[in-house]
Protein backbone atom coordinates (compact mmCIF):
# COMPACT_ATOMS: atom_id res chain seq x y z
CA UNK A 1 0.00 0.00 0.00
CA UNK A 2 2.77 2.37 0.96
CA UNK A 3 4.58 1.58 -2.24
CA UNK A 4 1.53 2.56 -4.22
CA UNK A 5 1.45 5.97 -2.55
CA UNK A 6 5.15 6.47 -3.14
CA UNK A 7 4.87 5.70 -6.82
CA UNK A 8 2.14 8.31 -6.95
CA UNK A 9 4.67 11.03 -6.11
CA UNK A 10 6.62 10.36 -9.29
CA UNK A 11 3.58 11.13 -11.44
CA UNK A 12 3.67 14.56 -13.02
CA UNK A 13 -0.01 15.37 -12.48
CA UNK A 14 0.26 14.46 -8.82
CA UNK A 15 3.23 16.79 -8.32
CA UNK A 16 1.36 19.65 -9.94
CA UNK A 17 -1.76 18.94 -7.90
CA UNK A 18 0.27 18.62 -4.68
CA UNK A 19 1.98 21.98 -5.09
CA UNK A 20 -1.13 23.72 -6.36
CA UNK A 21 -2.99 22.58 -3.23
CA UNK A 22 -0.14 23.80 -1.01
CA UNK A 23 0.06 27.20 -2.71
CA UNK A 24 -3.72 27.70 -2.58
CA UNK A 25 -3.84 26.58 1.05
CA UNK A 26 -1.03 28.96 2.00
CA UNK A 27 -2.75 31.82 0.21
CA UNK A 28 -6.10 31.12 1.89
CA UNK A 29 -4.56 30.81 5.36
CA UNK A 30 -2.79 34.11 4.77
CA UNK A 31 -6.00 35.69 3.51
CA UNK A 32 -7.94 34.49 6.56
CA UNK A 33 -5.34 35.90 8.93
CA UNK A 34 -5.25 39.20 7.03
CA UNK A 35 -9.06 39.40 6.98
CA UNK A 36 -9.13 39.12 10.76
CA UNK A 37 -6.35 41.56 11.54
CA UNK A 38 -6.44 44.27 8.85
CA UNK A 39 -8.96 46.98 8.17
CA UNK A 40 -8.86 46.72 4.36
CA UNK A 41 -7.95 43.08 3.65
CA UNK A 42 -8.77 43.35 -0.05
CA UNK A 43 -5.76 45.65 -0.52
CA UNK A 44 -3.35 43.20 1.03
CA UNK A 45 -4.52 39.65 0.42
CA UNK A 46 -8.07 38.97 -0.71
CA UNK A 47 -9.58 35.50 -0.66
CA UNK A 48 -9.21 33.72 -3.96
CA UNK A 49 -12.99 33.36 -4.28
CA UNK A 50 -13.31 37.12 -3.97
CA UNK A 51 -10.93 37.60 -6.89
CA UNK A 52 -12.83 34.97 -8.84
CA UNK A 53 -16.12 36.67 -8.03
CA UNK A 54 -14.70 39.95 -9.29
CA UNK A 55 -13.64 38.23 -12.49
CA UNK A 56 -17.12 36.89 -13.26
CA UNK A 57 -19.16 39.77 -11.89
CA UNK A 58 -21.12 41.78 -14.46
CA UNK A 59 -20.82 45.06 -12.59
CA UNK A 60 -19.16 47.81 -14.63
CA UNK A 61 -15.97 49.17 -13.04
CA UNK A 62 -14.71 51.61 -15.65
CA UNK A 63 -16.23 53.12 -18.76
CA UNK A 64 -19.14 50.67 -18.79
CA UNK A 65 -16.85 47.64 -18.90
CA UNK A 66 -16.71 44.82 -16.36
CA UNK A 67 -13.45 44.02 -14.59
CA UNK A 68 -12.68 41.12 -16.91
CA UNK A 69 -13.35 43.23 -19.98
CA UNK A 70 -11.04 45.94 -18.66
CA UNK A 71 -8.28 43.40 -18.13
CA UNK A 72 -8.70 41.80 -21.53
CA UNK A 73 -8.89 44.99 -23.58
CA UNK A 74 -5.84 46.45 -21.87
CA UNK A 75 -4.04 43.12 -22.08
CA UNK A 76 -4.56 42.86 -25.82
CA UNK A 77 -3.10 46.36 -26.24
CA UNK A 78 -0.06 45.55 -24.07
CA UNK A 79 0.56 42.10 -25.47
CA UNK A 80 0.36 43.18 -29.10
CA UNK A 81 3.00 45.82 -28.46
CA UNK A 82 5.14 43.33 -26.54
CA UNK A 83 4.82 40.88 -29.42
CA UNK A 84 5.92 43.55 -31.91
CA UNK A 85 9.02 44.44 -29.90
CA UNK A 86 9.75 40.78 -29.26
CA UNK A 87 9.55 39.93 -32.97
CA UNK A 88 11.81 42.83 -33.95
CA UNK A 89 14.33 42.14 -31.19
CA UNK A 90 14.41 38.41 -31.80
CA UNK A 91 14.88 38.67 -35.55
CA UNK A 92 17.57 41.34 -35.16
CA UNK A 93 19.27 39.15 -32.57
CA UNK A 94 19.21 36.16 -34.89
CA UNK A 95 20.51 38.20 -37.82
CA UNK A 96 23.30 39.67 -35.73
CA UNK A 97 24.34 36.22 -34.52
CA UNK A 98 24.41 35.06 -38.14
CA UNK A 99 26.46 38.08 -39.13
CA UNK A 100 28.87 37.47 -36.26
CA UNK A 101 29.27 33.87 -37.36
CA UNK A 102 29.85 34.92 -40.98
CA UNK A 103 32.48 37.51 -40.20
CA UNK A 104 35.10 37.32 -37.49
CA UNK A 105 35.64 41.08 -37.68
CA UNK A 106 31.99 41.79 -36.89
CA UNK A 107 32.12 39.33 -34.00
CA UNK A 108 35.17 40.96 -32.48
CA UNK A 109 33.70 44.40 -33.05
CA UNK A 110 30.35 43.76 -31.41
CA UNK A 111 30.71 40.94 -28.90
CA UNK A 112 31.91 43.08 -25.94
CA UNK A 113 29.02 45.46 -26.51
CA UNK A 114 26.60 42.55 -26.63
CA UNK A 115 27.83 41.61 -23.16
CA UNK A 116 27.48 45.20 -22.00
CA UNK A 117 23.79 45.33 -22.99
CA UNK A 118 23.02 42.58 -20.52
CA UNK A 119 24.80 44.39 -17.68
CA UNK A 120 22.98 47.65 -18.28
CA UNK A 121 19.63 47.75 -16.50
CA UNK A 122 17.63 48.41 -19.67
CA UNK A 123 14.29 48.70 -17.89
CA UNK A 124 15.79 51.58 -15.93
CA UNK A 125 16.29 53.34 -19.24
CA UNK A 126 12.59 53.14 -20.09
CA UNK A 127 11.78 56.76 -19.12
CA UNK A 128 14.69 58.23 -21.08
CA UNK A 129 13.89 56.17 -24.17
CA UNK A 130 10.38 57.55 -23.91
CA UNK A 131 11.87 61.05 -23.78
CA UNK A 132 14.11 60.40 -26.79
CA UNK A 133 11.54 58.76 -29.04
CA UNK A 134 8.78 61.03 -27.80
CA UNK A 135 6.19 58.39 -28.64
CA UNK A 136 5.00 55.80 -26.13
CA UNK A 137 4.36 53.10 -28.70
CA UNK A 138 7.71 53.49 -30.37
CA UNK A 139 9.56 53.47 -27.04
CA UNK A 140 7.69 50.33 -26.04
CA UNK A 141 8.85 48.60 -29.21
CA UNK A 142 12.42 49.79 -28.68
CA UNK A 143 12.64 48.60 -25.08
CA UNK A 144 11.01 45.24 -25.72
CA UNK A 145 13.31 44.81 -28.71
CA UNK A 146 16.49 45.65 -26.76
CA UNK A 147 15.51 43.27 -23.97
CA UNK A 148 14.71 40.34 -26.24
CA UNK A 149 17.67 41.08 -28.49
CA UNK A 150 20.41 40.02 -26.11
CA UNK A 151 19.28 36.52 -25.07
CA UNK A 152 18.42 35.56 -28.64
CA UNK A 153 21.69 36.83 -30.09
CA UNK A 154 23.89 35.26 -27.39
CA UNK A 155 22.14 31.89 -27.49
CA UNK A 156 22.01 31.65 -31.27
CA UNK A 157 25.70 32.47 -31.50
CA UNK A 158 26.41 29.73 -28.96
CA UNK A 159 24.35 27.40 -31.16
CA UNK A 160 26.43 28.23 -34.23
CA UNK A 161 29.58 27.64 -32.26
CA UNK A 162 28.38 24.30 -30.88
CA UNK A 163 28.62 22.63 -34.31
CA UNK A 164 31.30 19.94 -34.12
CA UNK A 165 34.33 20.05 -36.38
CA UNK A 166 33.44 16.70 -37.98
CA UNK A 167 30.34 18.24 -39.47
CA UNK A 168 32.38 20.95 -41.15
CA UNK A 169 34.72 18.27 -42.44
CA UNK A 170 31.82 16.23 -43.78
CA UNK A 171 30.40 19.23 -45.59
CA UNK A 172 33.87 19.92 -46.98
CA UNK A 173 34.11 16.43 -48.41
CA UNK A 174 30.67 16.94 -49.97
CA UNK A 175 32.10 20.09 -51.58
CA UNK A 176 29.17 22.00 -50.06
CA UNK A 177 28.88 25.67 -50.81
CA UNK A 178 28.97 28.15 -47.97
CA UNK A 179 25.26 28.84 -48.34
CA UNK A 180 24.50 25.13 -48.11
CA UNK A 181 26.71 24.81 -45.05
CA UNK A 182 24.57 27.44 -43.36
CA UNK A 183 21.14 26.22 -44.49
CA UNK A 184 21.82 22.51 -43.97
CA UNK A 185 24.07 22.40 -40.92
CA UNK A 186 24.58 25.60 -39.00
CA UNK A 187 21.08 27.05 -38.86
CA UNK A 188 19.33 23.74 -38.05
CA UNK A 189 21.75 23.06 -35.21
CA UNK A 190 21.29 26.58 -33.84
CA UNK A 191 17.50 26.25 -33.71
CA UNK A 192 17.29 24.61 -30.23
CA UNK A 193 19.58 27.32 -28.89
CA UNK A 194 17.49 29.99 -30.59
CA UNK A 195 14.43 28.69 -28.76
CA UNK A 196 16.27 28.73 -25.44
CA UNK A 197 16.95 32.39 -26.09
CA UNK A 198 13.34 33.05 -27.09
CA UNK A 199 12.09 31.39 -23.89
CA UNK A 200 14.16 33.82 -21.82
CA UNK A 201 13.22 36.80 -23.96
CA UNK A 202 9.43 36.36 -24.03
CA UNK A 203 8.66 37.11 -20.35
CA UNK A 204 11.15 39.99 -20.46
CA UNK A 205 9.38 41.59 -23.41
CA UNK A 206 6.06 41.33 -21.58
CA UNK A 207 7.51 42.82 -18.39
CA UNK A 208 9.00 45.66 -20.42
CA UNK A 209 5.71 46.37 -22.13
CA UNK A 210 3.77 46.45 -18.86
CA UNK A 211 6.39 48.71 -17.29
CA UNK A 212 6.26 51.18 -20.15
CA UNK A 213 2.45 51.24 -19.75
CA UNK A 214 2.87 52.67 -16.25
CA UNK A 215 4.88 55.62 -17.57
CA UNK A 216 2.07 57.19 -19.52
CA UNK A 217 -1.67 56.78 -19.30
CA UNK A 218 -2.93 55.46 -22.60
CA UNK A 219 -4.44 52.13 -21.61
CA UNK A 220 -2.62 48.86 -21.29
CA UNK A 221 -2.15 46.53 -18.35
CA UNK A 222 0.45 48.64 -16.55
CA UNK A 223 -1.69 51.75 -16.77
CA UNK A 224 -4.75 49.97 -15.33
CA UNK A 225 -2.51 48.46 -12.65
CA UNK A 226 -1.36 51.82 -11.35
CA UNK A 227 -4.85 53.32 -11.66
CA UNK A 228 -6.49 50.58 -9.62
CA UNK A 229 -3.67 50.81 -7.06
CA UNK A 230 -4.52 54.48 -6.63
CA UNK A 231 -8.15 53.38 -6.11
CA UNK A 232 -9.27 55.09 -9.29
CA UNK A 233 -11.18 51.87 -9.89
CA UNK A 234 -12.05 48.67 -8.10
CA UNK A 235 -9.06 47.18 -6.27
CA UNK A 236 -9.94 43.72 -7.55
CA UNK A 237 -8.92 44.90 -11.02
CA UNK A 238 -5.43 45.14 -9.54
CA UNK A 239 -5.54 41.56 -8.35
CA UNK A 240 -6.93 40.35 -11.64
CA UNK A 241 -4.09 42.07 -13.47
CA UNK A 242 -1.52 40.59 -11.09
CA UNK A 243 -2.89 37.10 -11.67
CA UNK A 244 -3.25 37.65 -15.37
CA UNK A 245 0.28 38.97 -15.87
CA UNK A 246 1.66 36.12 -13.76
CA UNK A 247 -0.24 33.68 -15.93
CA UNK A 248 0.84 35.34 -19.16
CA UNK A 249 4.50 35.44 -18.04
CA UNK A 250 4.46 31.69 -17.41
CA UNK A 251 2.31 30.96 -20.44
CA UNK A 252 4.61 32.81 -22.85
CA UNK A 253 7.47 30.42 -22.06
CA UNK A 254 5.17 27.42 -22.43
CA UNK A 255 3.85 28.74 -25.74
CA UNK A 256 7.37 29.00 -27.13
CA UNK A 257 8.14 25.44 -26.02
CA UNK A 258 5.03 24.37 -27.90
CA UNK A 259 6.12 26.21 -31.05
CA UNK A 260 9.54 24.63 -30.69
CA UNK A 261 7.97 21.17 -30.59
CA UNK A 262 5.89 21.97 -33.65
CA UNK A 263 8.80 23.20 -35.77
CA UNK A 264 11.51 20.73 -34.80
CA UNK A 265 10.89 17.14 -35.92
CA UNK A 266 13.26 15.52 -33.44
CA UNK A 267 11.37 17.07 -30.53
CA UNK A 268 7.96 16.40 -32.02
CA UNK A 269 8.55 12.68 -31.94
CA UNK A 270 9.41 12.78 -28.26
CA UNK A 271 6.43 14.80 -27.14
CA UNK A 272 2.78 14.14 -26.50
CA UNK A 273 1.78 16.12 -29.57
CA UNK A 274 3.77 13.75 -31.74
CA UNK A 275 2.19 10.81 -29.99
CA UNK A 276 -1.27 12.13 -30.74
CA UNK A 277 -0.29 12.48 -34.36
CA UNK A 278 0.75 8.84 -34.33
CA UNK A 279 4.37 9.55 -35.12
CA UNK A 280 5.66 7.47 -32.26
CA UNK A 281 5.60 4.21 -34.19
CA UNK A 282 7.95 5.55 -36.80
CA UNK A 283 10.29 7.40 -34.50
CA UNK A 284 9.64 5.20 -31.48
CA UNK A 285 13.21 4.19 -31.00
CA UNK A 286 14.62 7.65 -31.54
CA UNK A 287 12.08 9.14 -29.18
CA UNK A 288 13.70 7.44 -26.21
CA UNK A 289 17.06 8.77 -27.28
CA UNK A 290 15.74 12.28 -27.70
CA UNK A 291 14.20 12.30 -24.30
CA UNK A 292 17.58 11.84 -22.69
CA UNK A 293 19.22 14.31 -25.05
CA UNK A 294 20.48 17.31 -23.22
CA UNK A 295 18.63 20.55 -23.57
CA UNK A 296 20.94 23.46 -24.37
CA UNK A 297 21.37 25.49 -21.21
CA UNK A 298 20.73 29.20 -21.13
CA UNK A 299 23.71 31.04 -22.50
CA UNK A 300 25.12 33.70 -20.26
CA UNK A 301 28.13 35.74 -21.22
CA UNK B 1 45.78 25.07 -44.59
CA UNK B 2 44.13 23.52 -47.62
CA UNK B 3 45.87 25.74 -50.15
CA UNK B 4 48.27 24.54 -52.86
CA UNK B 5 51.88 24.33 -51.80
CA UNK B 6 53.94 27.18 -53.06
CA UNK B 7 51.28 29.78 -53.60
CA UNK B 8 51.82 32.92 -51.58
CA UNK B 9 49.20 33.72 -48.99
CA UNK B 10 47.20 36.86 -49.54
CA UNK B 11 47.53 39.64 -47.00
CA UNK B 12 44.03 39.04 -45.61
CA UNK B 13 44.78 35.34 -45.14
CA UNK B 14 48.06 36.08 -43.42
CA UNK B 15 46.37 38.50 -41.06
CA UNK B 16 43.63 36.06 -40.17
CA UNK B 17 46.14 33.30 -39.42
CA UNK B 18 48.42 35.43 -37.29
CA UNK B 19 47.58 34.83 -33.63
CA UNK B 20 49.08 38.10 -32.43
CA UNK B 21 47.09 40.14 -34.93
CA UNK B 22 43.90 38.33 -33.93
CA UNK B 23 44.51 38.91 -30.23
CA UNK B 24 45.18 42.58 -30.85
CA UNK B 25 42.07 42.86 -33.02
CA UNK B 26 39.92 41.50 -30.16
CA UNK B 27 40.86 44.57 -28.15
CA UNK B 28 41.39 47.20 -30.83
CA UNK B 29 38.22 46.69 -32.87
CA UNK B 30 35.71 47.16 -30.02
CA UNK B 31 37.81 50.05 -28.74
CA UNK B 32 37.58 51.74 -32.13
CA UNK B 33 33.82 51.24 -32.19
CA UNK B 34 33.62 52.74 -28.70
CA UNK B 35 35.66 55.76 -29.74
CA UNK B 36 33.48 56.17 -32.82
CA UNK B 37 30.27 56.13 -30.75
CA UNK B 38 31.80 58.54 -28.25
CA UNK B 39 32.85 60.91 -31.04
CA UNK B 40 29.41 60.77 -32.66
CA UNK B 41 27.80 61.45 -29.30
CA UNK B 42 30.13 64.26 -28.32
CA UNK B 43 29.94 65.74 -31.83
CA UNK B 44 26.14 65.79 -31.55
CA UNK B 45 25.74 63.58 -34.61
CA UNK B 46 24.09 60.85 -32.54
CA UNK B 47 21.47 63.36 -31.44
CA UNK B 48 20.75 64.22 -35.06
CA UNK B 49 20.44 60.53 -35.90
CA UNK B 50 17.81 59.99 -33.19
CA UNK B 51 16.04 63.27 -34.09
CA UNK B 52 16.59 64.67 -30.64
CA UNK B 53 18.67 67.44 -29.05
CA UNK B 54 21.38 67.91 -26.44
CA UNK B 55 18.66 68.68 -23.92
CA UNK B 56 17.31 65.09 -23.92
CA UNK B 57 20.60 63.45 -24.87
CA UNK B 58 23.41 65.57 -23.38
CA UNK B 59 27.00 65.10 -24.51
CA UNK B 60 29.16 62.77 -22.37
CA UNK B 61 31.39 65.53 -21.01
CA UNK B 62 28.36 67.38 -19.67
CA UNK B 63 27.06 64.23 -17.98
CA UNK B 64 30.49 63.68 -16.41
CA UNK B 65 30.64 67.29 -15.18
CA UNK B 66 27.15 67.06 -13.70
CA UNK B 67 28.03 63.79 -12.01
CA UNK B 68 31.07 65.43 -10.47
CA UNK B 69 28.94 68.30 -9.15
CA UNK B 70 26.26 66.05 -7.63
CA UNK B 71 28.52 63.24 -6.51
CA UNK B 72 27.21 63.24 -2.91
CA UNK B 73 23.60 62.76 -3.91
CA UNK B 74 24.47 60.21 -6.55
CA UNK B 75 26.42 58.16 -4.03
CA UNK B 76 23.54 58.13 -1.52
CA UNK B 77 21.10 56.87 -4.17
CA UNK B 78 23.62 54.36 -5.48
CA UNK B 79 24.10 53.05 -1.96
CA UNK B 80 20.35 52.60 -1.51
CA UNK B 81 20.03 50.64 -4.74
CA UNK B 82 23.12 48.52 -4.09
CA UNK B 83 21.99 47.68 -0.54
CA UNK B 84 18.62 46.45 -1.82
CA UNK B 85 20.13 44.46 -4.69
CA UNK B 86 22.89 42.96 -2.55
CA UNK B 87 20.79 41.93 0.46
CA UNK B 88 18.09 40.59 -1.82
CA UNK B 89 20.64 38.69 -3.88
CA UNK B 90 22.38 37.12 -0.87
CA UNK B 91 19.18 36.25 1.00
CA UNK B 92 17.51 34.98 -2.16
CA UNK B 93 20.50 32.89 -3.20
CA UNK B 94 20.75 31.30 0.26
CA UNK B 95 17.03 30.61 0.22
CA UNK B 96 17.25 29.15 -3.27
CA UNK B 97 20.18 26.96 -2.32
CA UNK B 98 18.35 25.76 0.78
CA UNK B 99 15.32 24.93 -1.34
CA UNK B 100 17.58 23.05 -3.76
CA UNK B 101 19.03 20.99 -0.88
CA UNK B 102 15.54 20.15 0.32
CA UNK B 103 14.48 19.27 -3.21
CA UNK B 104 17.52 17.04 -3.70
CA UNK B 105 16.61 15.16 -0.50
CA UNK B 106 13.05 14.56 -1.71
CA UNK B 107 13.56 14.56 -5.47
CA UNK B 108 10.09 13.36 -6.42
CA UNK B 109 8.11 16.23 -4.98
CA UNK B 110 11.03 18.63 -4.79
CA UNK B 111 11.45 18.88 -8.53
CA UNK B 112 7.84 19.96 -8.93
CA UNK B 113 8.29 22.47 -6.13
CA UNK B 114 11.30 23.99 -7.84
CA UNK B 115 9.41 24.40 -11.07
CA UNK B 116 6.75 26.25 -9.06
CA UNK B 117 9.47 28.58 -7.81
CA UNK B 118 10.64 29.00 -11.40
CA UNK B 119 7.11 29.89 -12.41
CA UNK B 120 7.00 32.56 -9.70
CA UNK B 121 10.15 34.08 -11.14
CA UNK B 122 8.51 34.61 -14.52
CA UNK B 123 5.83 36.76 -12.90
CA UNK B 124 6.58 40.28 -14.13
CA UNK B 125 8.36 42.42 -11.53
CA UNK B 126 5.84 45.12 -12.31
CA UNK B 127 3.10 42.96 -10.79
CA UNK B 128 5.19 41.70 -7.87
CA UNK B 129 6.44 45.06 -6.63
CA UNK B 130 3.06 46.61 -5.75
CA UNK B 131 1.93 43.38 -4.05
CA UNK B 132 5.04 43.37 -1.88
CA UNK B 133 4.44 47.04 -1.07
CA UNK B 134 1.00 46.15 0.23
CA UNK B 135 2.25 43.17 2.22
CA UNK B 136 5.00 45.08 3.97
CA UNK B 137 2.82 48.02 4.97
CA UNK B 138 2.83 47.00 8.63
CA UNK B 139 6.51 46.02 8.88
CA UNK B 140 7.64 49.40 10.09
CA UNK B 141 6.17 52.81 10.74
CA UNK B 142 8.85 54.62 8.72
CA UNK B 143 8.32 54.68 4.96
CA UNK B 144 11.99 54.24 4.10
CA UNK B 145 12.35 51.00 6.08
CA UNK B 146 9.21 49.37 4.78
CA UNK B 147 9.91 50.22 1.15
CA UNK B 148 13.43 48.85 1.52
CA UNK B 149 11.97 45.61 2.90
CA UNK B 150 9.47 45.42 0.04
CA UNK B 151 12.17 45.97 -2.57
CA UNK B 152 14.45 43.38 -0.97
CA UNK B 153 11.63 40.82 -0.98
CA UNK B 154 11.06 41.25 -4.72
CA UNK B 155 14.77 40.90 -5.51
CA UNK B 156 14.94 37.91 -3.18
CA UNK B 157 12.24 36.01 -5.04
CA UNK B 158 13.95 36.52 -8.41
CA UNK B 159 17.39 35.54 -7.07
CA UNK B 160 15.97 32.52 -5.22
CA UNK B 161 14.37 31.11 -8.34
CA UNK B 162 17.58 31.36 -10.38
CA UNK B 163 19.67 29.83 -7.62
CA UNK B 164 17.18 27.09 -6.77
CA UNK B 165 16.90 25.74 -10.30
CA UNK B 166 20.64 25.81 -10.99
CA UNK B 167 21.78 24.55 -7.58
CA UNK B 168 19.37 21.61 -7.85
CA UNK B 169 21.12 20.57 -11.04
CA UNK B 170 24.50 21.02 -9.34
CA UNK B 171 23.45 18.87 -6.38
CA UNK B 172 21.94 16.06 -8.44
CA UNK B 173 23.88 15.87 -11.72
CA UNK B 174 26.89 14.12 -10.22
CA UNK B 175 29.68 12.30 -11.99
CA UNK B 176 28.74 8.67 -12.76
CA UNK B 177 29.46 6.26 -9.91
CA UNK B 178 30.41 9.09 -7.55
CA UNK B 179 27.42 8.25 -5.38
CA UNK B 180 28.24 4.55 -5.52
CA UNK B 181 31.78 5.30 -4.40
CA UNK B 182 30.40 7.24 -1.45
CA UNK B 183 28.17 4.26 -0.65
CA UNK B 184 31.14 1.88 -0.63
CA UNK B 185 32.89 4.24 1.77
CA UNK B 186 29.76 3.96 3.95
CA UNK B 187 29.75 7.75 4.05
CA UNK B 188 26.94 9.32 6.07
CA UNK B 189 24.54 11.62 4.25
CA UNK B 190 26.19 14.70 5.72
CA UNK B 191 29.57 13.65 4.32
CA UNK B 192 28.11 12.89 0.89
CA UNK B 193 26.73 16.41 0.87
CA UNK B 194 29.91 18.11 2.11
CA UNK B 195 32.45 16.16 0.06
CA UNK B 196 30.52 15.41 -3.11
CA UNK B 197 27.39 17.45 -3.69
CA UNK B 198 28.58 20.81 -2.39
CA UNK B 199 31.81 20.96 -4.45
CA UNK B 200 29.92 19.65 -7.47
CA UNK B 201 27.40 22.47 -7.25
CA UNK B 202 29.95 25.31 -7.15
CA UNK B 203 30.12 25.89 -10.94
CA UNK B 204 26.32 25.79 -11.07
CA UNK B 205 26.16 28.45 -8.36
CA UNK B 206 28.17 30.75 -10.56
CA UNK B 207 26.00 29.99 -13.56
CA UNK B 208 23.04 31.09 -11.47
CA UNK B 209 24.82 34.20 -10.22
CA UNK B 210 25.76 35.27 -13.74
CA UNK B 211 22.04 35.53 -14.45
CA UNK B 212 20.84 36.72 -11.07
CA UNK B 213 23.40 39.49 -10.45
CA UNK B 214 22.29 41.65 -13.42
CA UNK B 215 18.69 40.54 -12.85
CA UNK B 216 18.69 41.59 -9.21
CA UNK B 217 20.08 45.02 -10.06
CA UNK B 218 17.40 45.46 -12.70
CA UNK B 219 14.72 44.23 -10.30
CA UNK B 220 15.91 46.59 -7.58
CA UNK B 221 15.71 49.50 -10.03
CA UNK B 222 12.25 48.59 -11.30
CA UNK B 223 10.80 47.98 -7.85
CA UNK B 224 12.03 51.45 -6.84
CA UNK B 225 9.51 52.84 -9.33
CA UNK B 226 6.67 51.47 -7.25
CA UNK B 227 8.16 52.00 -3.81
CA UNK B 228 6.61 54.41 -1.37
CA UNK B 229 9.84 56.11 -0.37
CA UNK B 230 11.63 58.07 -3.11
CA UNK B 231 15.21 56.90 -3.26
CA UNK B 232 17.54 54.85 -5.40
CA UNK B 233 19.07 55.20 -8.82
CA UNK B 234 16.05 53.93 -10.75
CA UNK B 235 13.61 56.20 -8.97
CA UNK B 236 15.89 59.19 -9.54
CA UNK B 237 15.97 58.47 -13.28
CA UNK B 238 12.19 58.57 -13.34
CA UNK B 239 11.77 61.56 -11.02
CA UNK B 240 14.25 63.65 -12.97
CA UNK B 241 12.57 62.85 -16.25
CA UNK B 242 9.19 63.84 -14.84
CA UNK B 243 10.82 67.16 -13.89
CA UNK B 244 12.37 67.35 -17.40
CA UNK B 245 15.87 67.31 -15.86
CA UNK B 246 17.20 65.03 -18.57
CA UNK B 247 20.86 65.73 -17.90
CA UNK B 248 20.49 64.70 -14.24
CA UNK B 249 18.58 61.61 -15.33
CA UNK B 250 21.53 60.68 -17.53
CA UNK B 251 23.84 61.00 -14.53
CA UNK B 252 21.77 58.35 -12.76
CA UNK B 253 21.61 56.18 -15.88
CA UNK B 254 25.40 56.28 -15.93
CA UNK B 255 25.42 55.33 -12.26
CA UNK B 256 23.11 52.39 -12.97
CA UNK B 257 25.38 51.16 -15.76
CA UNK B 258 28.43 51.50 -13.50
CA UNK B 259 26.70 49.45 -10.78
CA UNK B 260 25.96 46.72 -13.33
CA UNK B 261 29.53 46.67 -14.64
CA UNK B 262 31.24 46.75 -11.24
CA UNK B 263 28.98 43.99 -9.91
CA UNK B 264 29.84 41.81 -12.88
CA UNK B 265 33.58 42.43 -12.57
CA UNK B 266 33.44 41.55 -8.86
CA UNK B 267 31.51 38.37 -9.67
CA UNK B 268 34.11 37.36 -12.25
CA UNK B 269 36.96 37.97 -9.77
CA UNK B 270 35.24 35.91 -7.06
CA UNK B 271 34.53 33.17 -9.56
CA UNK B 272 38.14 32.90 -10.69
CA UNK B 273 39.32 32.84 -7.05
CA UNK B 274 36.83 30.19 -5.91
CA UNK B 275 37.06 28.02 -9.00
CA UNK B 276 40.83 27.90 -8.78
CA UNK B 277 40.50 26.51 -5.30
CA UNK B 278 37.94 23.87 -6.14
CA UNK B 279 38.82 22.81 -9.65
Amino acid sequence: MKKKYLSLTTKKWFQILFWAVIVIAAWEIGATVVAMTKRTPENILPHLYQVLAAAISTKAVSGGMTATQVVFTSASATLLRALGGFAIGASLGFLLALLMKLSGVVEKLIFPYLMLIQLIPVLGLAPIILAITGDINRSRLVIAAILSFYPVAANTLAGFKSVAKEKYDLMYTYAAKKRQLYTKVLIPSAVPYLFTGLKIAAPMAITASILVDTLQGDGGLGCMLSQSLKHAMNIYVFWLIVFFSAFIGIFSTQLISLIEILVSPQKRSASWIGRIAGKEKIYGRDAEKNRTQKEPGAETL
Amino acid sequence: MQRKIGRRKSLAQRLSENKKVQAAATIILPLLLGILIFALWQGQILQAMFHTDTFTLPVPTKIAALMHDNIGKVLVNTRDTVVVALIGLIAGSLLGYGAAILASMFPNLGKGGLSIVGAFASIPVVALAPVMNNWTRSVSSTASTRSTVAKILVVMLIAAADMGLNAYRGLTELKPFAKDLMATYAAPKRMVFLKLQLPNSVPYIFTALKVSVPASIMTAIVSEYFAEYITGVGRQIRENIVLAQYATAWVYITAACIIGLVAYVILMLVQSLVMRRYH
